[in-house]
């Protein structure tokens, strides 16, 4: 008896494992939003630079509250009709107010100019999740809003967007296995009467993530990263468009530290950026951003200072 | 003179079939008149309120903070 006993558990154990290697397809993992589908490439490969000074104080009034006052000053790009950006120096001041709960966000940010950033996210009910987001100007026919209505099943996410002028669009993903889910999105916008269709797919494991988006406005973006390490990722991305034949490569590096984190990637535009953020005391981070164009000759670089 | 009258109440039939169209049309507009009008109240509540509406929350949530602490820079 006591014989028999070892392998019976020991073959329970073989199968226990076997099980959870072979795909349960009654009990997959809910996907990734479709919108959060790049988002592991798009943290090495594009992380915001900027040019100029940024300096950003957040003071948390309780746990749930807290107002932030950040300054900007800096050279801002106006779109120009001439090959050359033109840049105009800017300074402004924003004020903002968080609200943090467990079901309800609220994120206010208002410029000198008097334009704001709202945005919501609400929790109506465990599965489904309502988000907004509004930039509203005194100017008119500027301001722009964006309803969300997100569902999440169990293996599946379905999204509805409400947007300002007319424009209407939909999204889907669903996990097919442990690692692959394939989404698709829909959207029709009424202002230029266009609709446009797109597929997705992403294949995650605990080292890797690949995706690759195709949709009918011609862009096609793939990209992969590979997590060498906990501290080091690196992330590659395509993407053309086959009507307008642009072609862009880039490869990206992101390195946690225990004090500093320093993204970078170069380009096949002939862009090379990087960002550090260093962790100079507890709530002290310092920023620097450099950013250079060498197609166009244009050299960014800059530096800052978030409080809180 | 027959004729006459019955034409005159064709016309005045006409008429009135082409008033209640507008009416209808006028209907339509109404409501979009409305919503426009709606649309245009909520964007400068929104751009008036929204921050305030924030700070009402946060200063009504616990443990509830003080206004020298909203004001004070440090």
């Amino acid at each position: 008896m006591a014989d028999l006993l070892p392998p019976l558990m020991a073959a329970q154990v073989d199968a226990k494992t076997k099980v959870d290697e072979k795909v349960d397809y009654s009990n997959l993992p809910s996907p990734v939003p479709y919108e959060e589908l790049h988002r592991e490439a798009f943290m090495s490969l594009k992380a915001d630079n900027f040019e100029g000074l940024r300096f950003d104080f957040t003071k948390a009034l309780n746990q749930k509250f807290s107002l932030s006052h950040s300054v900007m000053m800096g050279p801002t790009e106006v779109p120009s009709q001439s090959a050359e950006t033109i840049k105009i120096p800017t300074a402004h001041y924003e004020f903002g107010a968080n609200y943090f709960e467990p079901k309800l966000m609220l994120i206010g940010r208002v410029m000198t100019d008097g334009r704001l950033n709202a945005r919501l996210k609400a929790d109506l009910t465990d599965k489904l999740i309502v988000k907004a987001n509004a930039q509203i100007t005194n100017e008119p026919h500027l301001s722009h809003a964006m309803f969300n209505f997100d569902y999440m099943g169990s293996d599946y996410r379905a999204q509805l967007q409400l947007g300002n002028s007319a424009l209407i669009g939909a999204t889907y993903i669903q996990s097919v296995t442990n690692r692959l889910s394939l989404g698709g999105e829909v959207f029709w916008a009424g202002v230029p009467r266009k609709s446009g269709i797109g597929y997705a797919a992403r294949y995650e494991s605990d080292k890797m993530v690949a995706t690759a988006q195709v949709a009918s406005t011609g862009a096609v973006v793939m990209n992969y990263v590979q997590k060498i390490s906990e501290k080091v990722s690196l992330a590659t991305d395509f993407m053309f468009n086959y009507f307008s034949r642009d072609v862009t490569a880039s490869v990206g590096y992101d390195y946690i530290l225990r004090q500093a984190r320093v993204r970078g990637k170069i380009d096949s535009n002939g862009v090379a950026s990087a960002l550090l953020e260093e962790r100079l005391s507890m709530g002290l981070n310092f920023l620097l951003s450099a950013e250079l164009d060498h197609k166009k000759k244009d050299y960014k670089f800059g530096f800052g200072l978030t409080v809180g | 003179m027959e004729s006459t009258i019955s034409l005159k109440t064709k016309g005045k039939g006409k008429g009135s079939k082409g008033a209640s169209s507008s009416d209808d049309k006028s209907k339509f507009d109404i409501v979009k008149e409305w919503s426009n009008w709606s649309l245009k109240k909520a964007k400068v509540a929104t751009h008036y309120g929204f921050i305030p509406l924030i700070i009402i929350i946060g200063m009504n949530s616990d443990p509830k903070p003080n206004l020298f602490q909203l004001l004070s820079p440090v």
